[in-house]
Order: C-alpha cells, then sequence, then structure tokens
C-alpha cells in the first residue's frame, strides 16, 4: 500500500511544485490528511443517515468517549501514543458490546443507559489521558479530542481504508434490513431479519468507524459529524435517495475543506474543529433554504 | 394458494410476574378468516405476536403449512420520527428489498410487484410522498400493501382499521373478502363487531384466556358477549401491545 500512497504524494507534490495544484499539496502529510479525508467524508455522511434514523447518535458520542479512555489505556501499556489501535479498537468494541447488552436487560430507556454510560467513559477517559499525558506528551489530549491531521501516518490510512471498505461491504447489503429492524422490530421478524443480530452489527459498525476517524476529527466530534451532515440534507430532502447522497455530498464537502482551508489559510486550526464548523455552516444553509424557500416547507413534519 | 391451520394448545405467556395470556386453547381452520376479539388489555396482541413466535410462551402453537410459509404481517402502527425523509417507496424497498439499499430505489422485479400491491390498495398515486406526511389510515394501508409482498399462504392484521378512514376501510374490506376467496389463512384481531359479523368465519374471544370461540353468528349473542363487544368496541386502539 506505501507504494500506492507514494506514488499518489510524489504525482500531487509534482503538480504543486509545478503551480497546478496549491502550494500546500507540496507537503506529504496535507496529502495524507486529504486522503483520509476523502475515505472518510462519503462513509460517515452515509452511515449517519443510518444514525440519525436508528436514533443512535447519543450512542456514538458515548464511543467516542470511550476512545480516550481506549488511547490512555494504550500509551500506559507501551503502544504508540500516536497509533495505540490495538487497545482503543479493543477497549471501545468491548464497551459498545457491553452497553449494548445492557440496554436488552435493564428496564432504563436507551438515553438513560447510554447518558450514564457516557458520563463513566468521559471521567475515566479523561482522567486516564490526563494523567499519562503528563508521563508522554502534552498534546495527546488536545489530538484526541479534537483530531489532528499532522500527524497521519500510512499505518492511519491503512487502518481507515480496511475499515471504510468493511463498513460499506456490510453496511450497503444490510441497509434495509438495519433499518427496518428499528423502524418496526416485530414487522422485521416476520421478515426473516435477525433484528438483534443486526443490532450488535451496527453497534460495532458505529465503533470501528468512530475508533478509525479519531485522528481526522477526534474524539469529541466525531459523533457531529455523523449527525450534523445527515441533519442538513433532512432539511430539504424528501426521499431516502437524496437524503444518503445529500448527507454524503455534505460530509465529504467538508471533511476535504476542513483539512485543507485552515492549511491554505494558514489557521492554526485543529482539523475536527474545522470540518465540524463547515458542516454547520451546511446545516444553517439548509434550514435558511427550508424556511425561506415555500417548496421545501413541505419537508416539514 | 392453501392457508395452513393453526392450533393453539395451552398457550401461556408472563411478561415479568404478569400474567398475560393462560391456558389458550382452539383452532385456527385452514382458509379461515378468523378473528380474535376482547376488551383491550386481554392480549390479543400478545396472543398474536405469540403465533409469530416472537414471545417467550408456554404450550404449544402448531401451524400446518400446506403450500408456502409466507406469513404477511400487518402491525397495529408504525412507531417512527415522523420528519424522517422516507417515501412510500423508500419504504417498500427496505421492508420488501433484501439486498439492494433503499436509497438506490427498487429493482424492477420489486418495483412492479411494490406498484401493484400499492395500487390494490388504493395508493398508487402516494409513491413518492413521504410516509410521514401521510395520514394514519393512508400509512395502514401502505403496511397493509407490503404484507401483500411475495403472496401470503396467512395474513395476521393486528387491529389494522384501527386509525382508518372509510375509504381505506372498503379496500381493506375488499382485499380481505380476495383473499379469504383464494384460500388465505387469516387471523385478524378486530375491533369493529359489524365486520366480524360480516366477514369472520370464526371469532375467538380474548381476554388473559379463551372466553368463548365459534361462528360469529353463534358467538355474538348472549348478554356476556355482547357486554364484553361492547367494551371492545368503545375502547381505544393501542394499549393492548405489553
Amino acid at each position: 500500500m506505501t507504494a500506492i500512497y507514494d506514488w499518489i504524494r510524489d504525482t500531487l507534490m509534482n503538480l504543486a511544485f509545478e503551480g497546478t495544484l496549491p502550494l500546500a499539496f507540496q507537503y506529504g502529510f496535507v496529502i495524507n490528511a486529504l486522503l483520509c479525508a476523502l475515505l472518510i467524508g462519503p462513509v460517515l455522511g452515509g452511515v449517519g443517515t443510518m444514525v440519525v434514523t436508528k436514533r443512535m447518535a447519543f450512542f456514538s458520542q458515548a464511543v467516542g468517549n470511550a476512545a480516550m479512555t481506549g488511547v490512555a489505556i494504550g500509551v500506559l501499556l507501551g503502544e504508540s501514543y500516536t497509533e495505540p489501535y490495538i487497545s482503543t479498537f479493543s477497549f471501545c468494541i468491548l464497551f459498545g458490546l457491553v452497553l449494548n447488552y445492557t440496554k436488552g436487560r435493564t428496564a432504563l430507556s436507551a438515553d438513560t443507559l447510554i447518558g450514564v454510560f457516557l458520563s463513566i467513559s468521559l471521567a475515566v477517559g479523561a482522567s486516564l489521558l490526563l494523567f499519562v499525558s503528563a508521563r508522554v506528551n502534552t498534546h495527546i489530549l488536545e489530538a484526541v479530542l479534537f483530531g489532528s491531521v499532522l500527524t497521519v501516518s500510512d499505518t492511519d490510512i491503512n487502518v481507515l481504508l480496511v475499515v471504510t471498505i468493511a463498513t460499506v461491504l456490510v453496511g450497503v447489503p444490510l441497509f434495509n434490513r438495519l433499518l427496518l429492524a428499528s423502524l418496526n422490530p416485530s414487522l422485521a421478524d416476520v421478515r426473516g431479519v435477525p433484528v438483534r443480530a443486526l443490532e450488535y452489527v451496527f453497534v460495532l459498525m458505529i465503533t470501528i468507524l468512530t475508533v478509525a476517524c479519531l485522528k481526522i476529527v477526534g474524539a469529541v466530534l466525531v459523533e457531529a459529524l455523523l449527525l450534523i451532515p445527515a441533519a442538513a440534507a433532512r432539511n430539504v430532502i424528501r426521499s431516502m435517495k437524496g437524503f444518503v447522497f445529500l448527507s454524503m455530498a455534505i460530509s465529504t464537502v467538508s471533511c476535504v475543506a476542513g483539512v485543507l482551508l485552515p492549511m491554505q489559510l494558514d489557521l492554526p486550526l485543529p482539523s475536527g474543529g474545522a470540518i465540524i464548523m463547515i458542516a454547520a455552516g451546511f446545516f444553517v444553509l439548509t434550514f435558511l433554504i427550508r424556511v425561506t424557500i415555500s417548496r421545501f416547507r413541505e419537508a416539514q413534519p | 394458494m392453501r392457508g395452513p391451520g393453526i392450533r393453539f394448545d395451552a398457550v401461556g405467556l408472563s411478561l415479568g410476574g404478569n400474567e398475560i395470556l393462560n391456558g389458550i386453547d382452539f383452532e385456527v381452520a385452514p382458509g379461515a378468516v378468523h378473528c380474535l376479539i376482547g376488551p383491550n388489555g386481554g392480549g390479543k396482541t400478545s396472543l398474536v405476536r405469540c403465533l409469530l413466535g416472537q414471545m417467550p410462551h408456554t404450550g404449544t402453537i402448531s401451524v400446518d403449512w400446506q403450500d408456502n410459509g409466507v406469513i404477511g404481517y400487518v402491525p397495529q402502527f408504525l412507531d417512527f420520527d415522523k420528519s424522517l425523509p422516507v417515501s412510500v417507496n423508500d419504504f417498500m424497498a427496505m421492508v420488501c428489498q433484501k439486498r439492494r439499499p433503499a436509497f438506490t430505489g427498487l429493482s424492477k422485479h420489486n418495483r412492479a410487484l411494490t406498484d401493484a400491491a400499492l395500487e390494490r390498495v388504493g395508493l398508487d398515486g402516494k409513491r413518492g410522498a413521504r410516509l410521514g406526511s401521510l395520514s394514519g389510515g393512508e400509512r395502514q394501508r401502505v403496511l397493509f400493501a407490503q404484507a401483500l409482498i411475495p403472496d401470503p399462504a396467512l395474513l395476521v392484521l393486528d387491529e389494522p382499521m384501527s386509525s382508518m378512514d372509510e375509504v381505506g376501510a372498503e379496500c381493506f374490506e375488499a382485499i380481505i373478502r380476495e383473499l379469504a376467496a383464494g384460500g388465505v389463512t387469516i387471523v385478524w384481531v378486530a375491533h369493529d363487531l359489524r365486520q366480524v359479523e360480516e366477514m369472520a368465519d370464526a371469532a375467538t374471544c380474548v381476554n388473559r384466556t379463551v372466553l368463548f370461540t365459534g361462528a360469529p353468528a353463534d358467538v355474538l349473542v348472549g348478554h356476556e358477549a355482547e357486554a364484553l363487544f361492547a367494551r371492545a368496541g368503545e375502547a381505544e386502539p393501542g394499549d393492548a401491545a405489553p
């Protein structure tokens, strides 16, 4: 894979030197960040429509917080503090599975239970992370919370590539069944949909995607990128097709612009923050379209 | 099509320490229109969900399949966020299409099937409408349409007419008559006694246990029955689910 990345980097860097592309492209890390943005943009936008439909936004926030604990454990166990993937994936998957398992076995409503898990993971994650960052590198916390495109490595791109391909391979063929299972579990069951198993599949999908996107968007903001593009699309859209494709487009443009604009404009912004601010801009725009243009008002409930 | 016969044998159900059903014994004849009636909270919906294999019931429910084992199921309502951008076509794709995701549309084959089903329930003009913008009655017609794909041998209706307008009710009755004439077994949780009298081959009154079962003409007489039916008819639908 490294050879392919090198070829892409060399080609784009040459184009930048020749003046065809903006000067920012002469740096390898800019191209790495751009590759990541192009991978996560469409996938997060697409999966976001499912997250919104299945009302799971709060869950992905909890997983994002759990990732902080995962990173801290990784650093404590001696993993590289820039790529603590083994412990982060392990901890978050365990966290997601336990949360989903508990959900089916308590009288608490889903949002209360997720709120409890979210608070615990935030407290433990922040404490552990501050504890280890005092010993290793004070910038870990910042990078984990808000993303840090400057440090994207080939390993990060590989992880992201594998995770996005897996998400597409699982998410696309199961799309209808995943949604039907939450629209009406009883009907889904009659239709032969394994409702409970698919719940776990979806939870795993969100968890793995969240962890893979940490480097670019950050733990605090991954949830926002699952939520805002889909919410923005929903303002002006009446069918599933428009919903999914517009959400993917908004998410991709936000990711690419959020990675490139701060560098181009020489602003010291974290990539996650910039991406979400641009996505939020789209949300405001679609909201204004909806309230000002009568044709879109029908889309209101 | 030859619908299955169904036999409920000592079916019981307890959830969270509450006894919901106890000693349910009755038979549904193959190809019959069999109505389940009774007061709200009496366990009709729970009994239907036992039949669908979705409840940890005791006793046995044996379904004697003749042709295929296709069940068409019309749930009581669809609990969803009404602002979701899901059109009628999208919903039909989600329910009836296995692999091809709803956001890429219906395949040619499924399109023909869903078009026919929507036409049958009188909603062919609403294919592109958002599910949330439909009236409650129209939404139930969409739910009915999906139950017709593929052709069911057993149709399970859970109070499909609770929020139905007159046009919708007539259309439902016509389809139920057609399916019954074609040999489909229909288990129907009903609350409208006129419909039970006119359309059912048999009726079973359930209130935790079977109060009586038989031909509607027989079970609709008698003071006890009248009192229960009156309560069943007056009560609001929707609270029978556990």
